[in-house]
């Protein structure tokens, strides 16, 4: 029971930064397809950095800062070019996964993956959850932080004002524009974070789409959890419970159902999260704004 | 200026902007990206066996993103293109298997419907779960993408294994010589027949027939549609279906003609580029040709890439993510003191 909680706060936890980041992007009104791509960056800089300076704090740093870049980018494009969030979102995540391949081949010279000579720290003393890293820990006071931030302060407010009504957000003083930055570039701390922990929370590697569509999970989890942070977390932890569960399915009983069948359990979890989540509340409740980037 | 021609130079214009954003990145990498430019030239459109390369690319790609046109022209975000691909090269897949023995004349039109109706199946459920519940079909068809991705390695790993296989990758038998409808250059009077055909087909049915017509409509106003008396959820479920069979007759045709065999994995960044297609083409039938034209160039060049510039053949990838990221733009960059000059100008 214990180890298998254990395997559900390790691939829950990127599952739930990366969440968090597309919950204050669906506030703010933006359609956040782009996860994935920011995590997957988020993981490669952190490993190629821990490679290089053997430090943990500056490999955070590291894949912070190009998560804020690239999420700046995505920013100047859907706000100022006017690009369709969804698209341009797609795009960031193509740019994530084919660019983390050509610069592990621009540093390395080869294909395949990257080992780190060292991982997040893991606290000592907690028993079996000792082997899980810091980020693991910190995760439910990100949570509450972010709760907190979004539903009892006045920026919270003024966040889902944004999204829900820009034209009236805009009319008490607030600047659409300005809140989506701010709430993107939080996400792409968020995201850095959740890289960072997947790739060097426990396996201290990076390969070649390792976060295998995880991104894109993050954001259902986000529309399942109807944009409330705790909301979220509780829905990127249920996707993570049926991964854990599907993985358990195959090591009991692979050989009798084909492993690739059980390896689509999370997704297709997704698909009824989202379905249900439609379904409970009377067709898809997103943010009256959402996806409209009018100012005006 | 007709807005027309405005939308095709503005795509063109971003286009652009990729590219030279590319290439700076690419700089700062350490890479030659003069020296890249030049090979995707090369390797793409300076000879004639470069641009035959580049046709048998851009004929799948071009069949795949005229499901997109027909989905994103109603209003719906398919961005599930990669699965019902896969799913089309399964479903044909499955036909030459069944019908292993029997002769050409009956297998290879049974396997392009099989592919069409693999393909229209893995849409038609994200379309019906779209009309009737609501549910967001960009994560539906995206999840749907993953799905596929595990079936097509099942069935080439089990049902359809080819037991003589020793690679890596696991594949099926490959398809008899009979069946093939192109050798491995990928064009044939029988393929670039089916391109035609579909294309046709396509541009009468967007701009000739009330369902070209009414989908472009709801793509734009559903709720006017609705007031027009259309049935909105008959008409998105019949362009995700028709979607889906152009996206699964693509793959119908890689399976039976260039590829020759299914392999787990193959073509990953298919659906993704097909979408850029459709983007960049502006959603007209006469701009998909001419963009598939050159992704197809693109998708070529990147398997000499390694071998003339020394690049990785993922710079390609990166190259289409940032025209993705760009294509959907809708205004130049605000930039102040242009505003404020156009406002004097209107004033005058």
């Amino acid at each position: 029971m214990i180890d298998f909680l254990v395997a559900v706060l390790r691939s829950g936890t990127p599952l739930i930064y990366a969440a968090m980041a597309g919950m204050l992007a669906q506030r703010a009104g933006v359609w956040h397809l782009g996860l994935e791509g920011l995590m997957i960056m988020g993981a490669c800089a952190s490993v190629l950095a821990a490679a290089a300076t053997g430090s943990i704090p500056l490999a955070l740093l590291v894949a912070i800062g190009v998560c804020l870049v690239f999420s700046l980018l995505f920013w100047v494009v859907i706000e100022k070019l006017r690009a369709s969030p969804i698209i341009a979102g797609l795009g960031l995540t193509g740019l994530g996964l084919g660019g983390t391949d050509l610069a592990v081949q621009a540093v390395y010279g080869t294909q395949g993956s990257v080992r780190a000579p060292i991982g997040l720290p893991h606290p000592e003393g907690f028993g079996a959850f000792s082997s899980l890293s810091i980020l693991v820990f910190a995760m439910p006071v990100v949570v509450f932080a972010l709760f907190l931030l979004t539903r009892r302060t006045r920026f919270g407010l003024r966040l889902a004002a944004c999204g829900e009504h820009p034209f009236a957000a805009r009319s008490v003083g607030a600047d659409p524009g300005r809140m989506r930055l701010i709430a993107l570039l939080l996400g792409g701390v968020l995201c850095a974070l959740a890289g960072a922990e997947l790739a060097l929370g426990s396996l201290q590697i990076f390969s070649i789409n390792m976060t295998a569509g995880r991104g894109f999970m993050a954001f259902s989890a986000v529309i399942f959890g109807a944009g409330h942070p705790i909301g979220s977390a509780a829905a990127a932890v249920f996707f993570s419970v049926v991964e854990a569960l599907g993985i358990r399915a195959q090591l009991s009983f692979g050989n009798a159902v084909p492993h690739q069948l059980l390896q689509m359990l999370p997704y297709i979890a997704t698909i009824a999260g989202i379905w249900l989540s439609g379904r409970l509340r009377g067709g898809a409740r997103a943010p009256s704004g959402l996806g409209e980037l009018r100012d005006a | 200026m007709n807005s027309r021609l405005v939308v095709v130079l503005r795509a063109l214009a971003y286009v652009v902007v990729a590219l030279v954003l590319v290439g700076i990145v690419f700089e700062l990498m350490g890479f030659s990206s003069l020296l890249m430019f030049r090979s995707i030239a090369e390797g793409a459109f300076l000879s004639k066996s470069a641009l035959l390369g580049s046709l048998r690319w851009a004929v799948p790609l071009f069949l795949s993103a005229l499901g997109v046109l027909i989905a994103f022209r109603a209003g719906f975000f398919n961005v599930g293109t990669q699965g019902q691909f896969y799913l089309g090269a399964i479903g044909a897949a499955t036909a030459v298997h069944w019908l292993d023995g029997a002769p050409a004349f009956i297998v290879v039109p049974a396997a392009l419907i099989a592919g069409a109706a693999g393909g229209a199946l893995w849409a038609f459920w994200p379309g019906l779960l779209r009309v009737r519940s609501g549910t967001d079909e960009v994560l539906t068809t995206l999840m749907a993408n993953f799905i596929a991705g595990l079936f097509l390695i099942y069935v080439t790993s089990g049902p359809l294994k080819d037991p003589t296989g020793t690679g890596e990758l696991s594949a099926s038998k490959p398809v008899a010589a009979a069946y093939r409808i192109s050798t491995s250059s990928g064009l044939s009077p029988l393929i670039i027949a089916i391109a035609v055909a579909s294309a046709v087909l396509v541009w009468v049915l967007m701009n000739r027939t009330a369902f070209g017509v009414l989908s472009g409509l709801a793509g734009r106003n559903p709720v006017m549609v609705t007031w027009q008396g259309a049935r909105l959820s008959r008409l998105g479920l019949a362009a995700f279906l028709l979607s889906g069979l152009f996206a699964g007759l693509a793959g119908a045709v890689e399976f039976m003609g260039p590829s020759g065999r299914l392999v787990s994995g193959f073509m990953p960044a298919h659906g993704f580029t097909a979408i850029l297609i459709a983007l960049v083409g502006g959603l007209s039938v006469v701009g998909v040709v001419g963009s598939s034209l050159f992704f197809g160039g693109l998708a070529s060049a990147s398997l000499y890439l390694p071998i003339i510039a020394g690049l990785p053949s993922a710079a390609i990838d990166v190259i289409n993510a940032a025209i993705a990221l760009f294509i959907t733009a809708r205004t130049g960059p605000r930039l102040r003191f242009l505003s404020r000059f156009r406002r004097k100008e209107a004033q005058s």
